[in-house]
């Protein structure tokens, strides 16, 4: 579904000296800089696939979001969503895609939300008929009924998010470029958010590629992880398999202090006691625990996703295993 | 509103600190784009549209008392003092009132109005920088248009160009806190704009409007702030009279103003923007 | 698709001038506020008029009649410009920095045509209404010419709307090169308040500007000497080319500047 290779953009930004006199000396020479958004990308995304596009302000992942939708064209490397080449911006592509950006709206601000359905519905040309099925399907999925006749100015922003979700799908696109769409969410309106991408994955099969700075998004959202840092990309491959890889260690974590664990490499922590293990050893350290302690009880902990997130970027060696 | 209270002497001394960098950074946001300032130099050409008109309805003599070089000399003035009477102040409260962004700005420990001042007075040197050229070119150009007034007339020219960029502010403000209670409060301003184009003498100097509309206008708030130093300046008309008008205007608009950030105030923390 | 292209567009114009009226009616406070405003700034072209003509009778070959007749061509093109243009072409510098502009780029549909029909400012019918009156009253004075010249004056000014929308879509272009430029359009809001007079009071090359460069007197002296019957028939024609040659280099010029949009923003 998405193919691409050798993928860079490079953007040349003016360079502006801060005070009076750097003022004066850009009105007649301007310095320009290179910066380098994305570097040498290579992927490839099969259709119905969903995966997470993870990496820190600035990474490149917006970039590349937008050189996929046609919105940027690429420095130089070759790009093809379903077949076309994003930036000739032909008709049916434009159909089958579609774009979400959690910090901007495409909503018409002072109507309510289902008149920019409606105008979406003329330029996409869907039929009337069609429109109100796939209107009401996703209405009901994401609970937004009451939503439709108020203005949108005056939603809440997680009001605004569900009808910013629907505008982008009445036309049923089969690629969902969604960039940062929990963002700014309270913690309900995220997980009922998620819910309805996944969903909307199970029942039409469209391909979702998701950028976010929530971990939980990718862990509930995404089997697939591509890792991006600096405009190169660090990692592509599964959560599991990620964690495995870059932390292979398992916390065994104790909620009472028991003293005579200490031998086994227990740490005291707060109230309890915690063991870090290869994750292999696991098992053994556990049936070792219970022996001395039948009674403690105990838990095995997988270190964060961000902090796992966190050694890719310090280690930042690419990697690839998909 | 604090800042303009008697016991406002540290914050003057405040402001008088804060000053040369507002100064600074106003002065280097504007002379950072270049394209705009050429845009800004050419922008200013209504009176000269003005101009042709009349120019060319002078060409067989004078009307109403003005001679070509007459109507010349009072286009150029009026450019002049309408560039350094001007402000964004409206655009700029209209805004931040609407959008909630006033707030930041009263959390400074320097009032939002006095702050725009500021602002406003770092523009000159710019909007000066402007006029410069486009002056020099006018008087290589057509030479006989240049003309020496007498110390006193430029002396009392000074104060009234003084009072017209006060009281020019101060109205821009008032409509501007319009916001406060108004969602579309522009077209007030537009409303005053229009009417300000006539009868200040934008468009027309007074003297060409019929005879009982010319002493009307010439007490109007909208005459202080552009026709009254011209017309000093050329000396077409009374000086104590024009000052006199303008001192009276500017303390109404400073008054209103004053009153009107209060209530104003008041009701944005109300309405919690 | 496979509907026919054309029938898709009607739909697309169908849509946006409902939504842009939609949107503009949420403000019906201030569409009666702009009723003051645009009586008022009629007015202020009207006026000068009448004190220059009250001490002089003809200005540069143009009496009062004639000058009335530009005056309110020029108040006719004042509200398609304010009624049309400069909102919506006002909204693609907004639209570039909010984001905006990148939702209607990965729409299916003409990128000119949603940027320049999605608003409408009603509040501009007032001016239109003080236009037709002013072009009225003036044409009661004159007497009304026979078809011929009507037909002329009435191409001649579509030609010129089209001509200044072109020009006023190449203006809003140049805000995808450089930062902060949409000032531009106050400047040649400022410019094409020229055309307000009858061209021949300026100076012969400020005339040639306002013809073809910023050809505002197109539609406001031409249409007018029309009417006068004071003009070529062949002139119409030239008109007719300006305005088209004017749409393709701004057609062309959008496209190349949406190219370079997508190749300098983030």
């Amino acid at each position: 579904m998405i193919e691409v290779a050798g993928l860079c953009k490079t953007y040349r930004v003016p360079v502006r000296t801060p005070g009076l006199g750097g003022a004066f000396r850009s009105l007649f020479s301007r310095e320009v800089k290179e910066v380098h958004a994305v570097s040498d990308l290579h992927f490839r995304i099969a259709a119905g696939e969903r995966v997470g596009f993870l990496g820190p302000n600035g990474a490149g992942k917006t970039t590349t979001l937008k050189m996929l939708s046609g919105l940027l064209y690429p420095t130089s490397g070759t790009l093809k969503v379903g077949g076309f080449v994003p930036q000739e911006r032909h008709p049916s592509f434009l159909q089958q895609i579609t774009l979400v950006m959690g910090q901007k709206q495409q909503l018409l601000w002072d109507l309510p939300a289902i008149e920019s359905f409606e105008l979406n519905r003329a330029m996409y040309g869907v039929e009337l008929a069609e429109f109100r099925r796939t209107l009401d399907e996703l209405v009901a999925m994401l609970r937004a009924e009451p939503l439709l006749q108020k203005p949108v100015r005056n939603l809440s922003l997680g009001e605004r998010m569900k009808c910013e979700l629907i505008a982008a799908l009445v036309h049923r696109p089969s690629v969902l470029f969604l960039d940062e769409p929990t963002i700014g969410l309270d913690v309900e309106m995220q997980v009922q958010v998620r819910q309805f991408i996944a969903e909307h994955n199970r029942s039409t099969g469209a391909t979702v590629l998701l950028t976010s700075h929530y971990m939980q998004d990718i862990a509930a959202l995404t089997p697939r992880l591509l890792i991006i840092d600096q405009g190169r990309l660090r990692y592509d491959g599964d959560l599991e398999a990620l964690s495995r890889e870059v932390a292979p260690e398992r916390r065994v974590v104790i909620r009472s202090m028991v003293p005579q664990l200490l031998p086994l490499g227990f740490l005291p922590q707060g109230d309890g006691m915690v063991a870090t293990v290869p994750a292999g050893e696991t098992n053994a350290l556990i049936q070792r625990t219970l022996a001395v302690a039948p009674l403690v009880e105990l838990g095995v902990e997988v270190p964060p996703l961000e902090e796992i997130i966190g050694r890719v970027f310090r280690e930042g060696r690419p990697r690839s295993e998909a | 509103m604090r800042a303009l209270q008697a016991d406002g002497w540290s914050r003057l001394t405040h402001v008088a600190r804060a000053w040369p960098t507002i100064q600074q950074i106003a002065f280097s946001g504007m002379v950072a784009y270049r394209a705009e300032m050429i845009i800004w130099v050419l922008s200013a050409t209504l009176p000269l549209v003005m101009l042709s008109l009349w120019n060319s309805a002078a060409s067989g003599g004078p009307v109403g008392g003005y001679d070509q070089v007459d109507f010349a000399r009072y286009f150029a003035v009026n450019l002049i003092v309408r560039q350094l009477t001007g402000s964004w102040i409206v655009w700029e409260l209209n805004w931040n009132i609407r959008k909630g962004e006033l707030s930041p700005r009263l959390l400074r420990p320097m009032h939002p109005l006095v702050f725009n001042l500021c602002e406003t007075l770092a523009a000159l040197p710019f909007r000066a920088g402007i006029l410069f050229p486009l002056v020099g070119a006018l008087a290589a150009w057509r030479p006989e248009l240049l003309f020496m007034p007498s110390g006193e007339a430029l002396a009392a020219f000074s104060l009234s160009l003084l009072l017209s960029f006060v009281l020019a502010w101060l109205i821009q403000a008032i409509f501007g806190m319009l916001a406060f209670w108004f969602d579309q409060s522009m077209g007030f301003w537009s409303a005053w704009f229009a009417l300000w184009s006539l009868a200040a003498g934008y468009f027309v100097p007074l003297d060409l409007f019929p005879e009982g509309w010319v002493d009307f206008f010439r007490c109007l708030p909208f005459y202080a702030t552009l026709g009254a130093p011209i017309d000093i300046l050329l000396g077409r008309s009374a000086v104590g009279a024009n000052l006199a008008f303008q001192a009276g205007w500017t303390l109404v608009a400073g008054g209103l103003a004053t009153a009107m950030w209060r209530a104003g105030i008041r009701r944005y923390g109300a309405v919690g923007a | 698709m496979s509907r026919k292209l054309g029938a898709f567009r009607l739909e697309v114009v169908a849509a946006l001038v409902r939504v842009s009226l939609l949107t503009a009616m949420q403000y019906r406070a201030s569409f009666l506020a702009e009723f003051v405003v645009g009586l008022l700034s009629a007015f202020g072209v009207a006026v000068p008029l009448f004190l220059v003509y009250a001490r002089v009778p003809v200005i540069a070959g143009w009496n009062l009649d004639g000058a009335l007749l530009v005056t309110g061509f020029f108040l006719l093109y004042n509200a398609f410009v304010a009624g049309l243009v400069e909102p919506n072409l006002g909204a693609v510098v907004d639209g570039v920095r909010s984001g905006e502009l990148d939702y209607l780029l990965v729409r299916p549909v003409d990128a000119q045509l949603v940027i320049s029909m999605r608003k409408v400012a009603p509040a501009a019918v007032w001016e239109l209404f003080a236009g037709l009156g002013v072009v009225g009253v003036a044409l009661s004075r004159v007497g009304v010419p026979g078809p011929g010249p009507v037909f002329v004056a009435v191409v001649l000014f579509v030609a010129g709307l089209v001509a200044t929308y072109g020009l006023w879509l190449l203006v809003i272009c140049t805000s995808f090169w450089f930062v902060r430029v949409d000032n531009l359009r106050y400047l040649l809001g400022a410019i094409t308040d020229a055309g307000r007079w009858p061209v021949s009071v300026y100076g012969r090359g400020l005339r040639l500007i306002l013809t073809t460069v910023i050809p505002v007197a197109l539609v406001s002296s031409y249409p007018a000497m029309a009417l006068l019957e004071r003009l070529d028939t062949d002139l119409a024609f030239g008109a007719v080319a300006t305005a088209l040659a004017s749409l393709a280099l701004s057609r062309w010029v959008l496209f190349r500047a949406l190219r370079n949009y997508a190749s300098a923003s983030s």
